[in-house]
């Protein structure tokens, strides 16, 4: 049982940093109707930032995990303008590939700078972690699980409590109505893709001191999480970290108890039951149902 | 005084000419009815107005203000508040939420939106026990009521209301005009875009009748009653009613 909880407490760790960059996924999806595939890549330039700032420029951890949250905001807005607003008229697939385009770039401009080895990054606290009870809670995995858990409450406030956030619900419901409402659609979408930039930034970031830095670092991290999409509901957010946390606890369990090669097997064979049994995900509507 | 005022409007989507060069003018606290037959041309008017349409030629000015190569959201700000065909209210967020964003194109207080809210809902009663409720939840004559809610939180200069009767019970329909009678009184701008002609013109100052894109006839209520090119082609068996 003790072990049982222990690999329970680590699979959360690893889903909720697939639920963050789901979110990511789902804003987009529900804002711009944007499939992103460079969600992952997010994940990677945010740890790489962190590596710029602590390792090469020696500035603070914690400064240094701001100014690179702050920084993908900004470049999550530059990167809605080079890959979404050109082609933002023709449809889902344009911009879809545009996004694998802008992943395969990004991949390759970092390594273009930092090479293939992996960098290193410290943990976010020095202690290795706590005991409660029989489970050794890691630090690191702790944080991500806490900074996680803050992310979804600071959004559900944000969204749900704020006028900005019910601009942008409106925004992903129906941008004609909200234009004509007078809603800045355009300043609402920059806006969607900045967080959702930040936030998978920050998943970056939170996961760095455990997977290492590395430019492969985002793709696997992003075909999971975009799994937890399909698992929770397309385009749902509750679904969305439901099915990143799912996503985590059953590649950690099947690691433990049945193979470590096939962890990520795990996480696919779950996809494909759902599709086979429960398309729709979770918490998402069957299409048949939408017509 | 004329406040909306539209010449030789022309509109196309790719080849097609969906307007072909008509005037149309709205005065301060006027309702005017837009009527024509389906694909006459009327939601396009309403949409261009709006800078929904992407090729548009003449003039529209508000108030002197030429309202064309202007964004949607420039438009609205200006004070032209738009109810679409199909009611579009927001299914995810609740009736409230929904009539609030209806005010999203000024700047006003909370305590401002909160008893502006309560006005909307005095006026719509059954939409005060409906305040949190989602939208896609509701019937199609309480979505209009919301729409309607919504476009007056705008504090508009003029409303452009789109089949406001389209797909709704007979008994509804007379509840929704009576609601468009009672946004006379508040001195309202209205253009009415309606095929139910009967009604429009039973609420309406003036009318104008569309026809493939063109200006057929205009005039006050009782002279397109009696036009018999405009009873035999658009209020026929509505007119005796």
């Amino acid at each position: 049982m003790a072990t049982f909880l222990q690999l329970l407490f680590t699979g959360l760790g690893i889903g909720a940093i697939y639920a963050l960059v789901a979110l990511g996924f789902v804003l987009l999806i529900r804002a711009a109707s944007v499939v992103n595939f460079a969600q992952g890549q997010f994940s990677m330039v945010g740890a790489y930032l962190l590596v710029v700032g602590f390792n090469v420029l020696g500035l603070p951890y914690y400064l240094s995990m701001f100014l690179s949250v702050v920084l993908m905001a900004g470049f999550g807005v530059l990167f809605a303008g080079a890959t979404y607003w050109p082609l933002r008229h023709r449809g889902g697939l344009p911009v879809i590939i545009s996004t694998i385009g802008a992943s395969i770039f990004l991949e390759n401009i970092v390594l273009f700078l930092y090479g293939p080895s992996p960098e290193v990054l410290p943990g976010l606290f020095d202690s290795p972690g706590i005991q409660v009870g029989p489970v050794f809670m890691d630090s690191q995995y702790l944080s991500i699980l806490v900074a996680s858990t803050i992310l979804v409450i600071l959004q559900y406030l944000i969204f749900e409590k704020t006028l900005l956030g019910k601009k942008l619900q409106a925004t992903s419901q129906d941008k004609e109505m909200a234009s004509l409402l007078g809603i800045p659609v355009v300043a609402m979408i920059l806006i969607t893709f900045g967080y959702s930039a930040a936030l998978g930034g920050l998943a970056g970031m939170l996961v760095a001191p455990v997977l290492f830095v590395s430019v492969g670092m985002g793709g696997l991290i992003a075909l999971k999480a975009f799994a937890a999409n399909i698992i929770g509901g397309y385009g749902s957010i509750p679904g969305a970290i439901l099915g990143g946390l799912l996503l985590g606890v059953a590649e950690t369990l099947g690691a433990s108890y049945i193979s470590v090669p096939y962890k990520d097997a795990f996480a696919f064979a779950m996809l494909l039951m759902f599709l086979m049994v429960r398309p729709q995900g979770l918490f998402g509507e069957k299409i048949s149902e939408k017509a | 005084m004329k406040l909306l005022e539209i010449k030789d409007l022309r509109a196309r989507y790719g080849a097609g000419e969906v307007l072909k060069g008509f005037d149309l003018s709205v005065d301060q606290g006027e309702i005017v009815a837009l009527l024509g037959a389906n694909g006459a041309g009327k939601s396009t008017t309403l949409r261009a107005i709006s800078g929904l349409v992407p090729h548009v030629a003449g003039s529209i000015t508000l108030d002197g203000k030429s309202l064309l190569g202007q964004t949607t959201e420039a438009i609205a700000r200006l004070g032209v508040s738009h109810v679409p065909e199909g009611r579009r209210v927001f299914p995810g967020l609740t009736v409230r939420e929904n009539v609030i964003l209806g005010a999203s194109n000024r700047r006003i207080s909370g305590a401002d939106t909160k008893r502006e809210v309560d006005q909307k809902f005095d006026l719509f009663p059954d939409l005060r026990r409906l305040a949190d409720v989602l939208g896609w939840t509701l019937s199609g004559g309480q979505l209009q009521m919301v729409a309607i809610a919504r476009g007056l939180m705008a504090n508009p200069r003029v409303l452009l209301l789109d089949e406001p009767s389209l797909g709704l019970a007979p008994l509804i329909v007379q509840q929704v005009f009576k609601v468009i009678g009672e946004i006379r009184k508040l001195g309202t701008t209205v253009l009415l875009v309606e095929q139910n002609a009967h009604m429009a013109l039973s609420v309406a100052d003036r009318g104008y009748v569309l026809e493939t894109g063109n200006l057929l006839v205009q005039g006050k209520p009782d002279e397109l009653w009696n036009d018999p090119q405009v009873r035999a082609a658009y209020l026929g068996g509505m007119a005796a009613g």
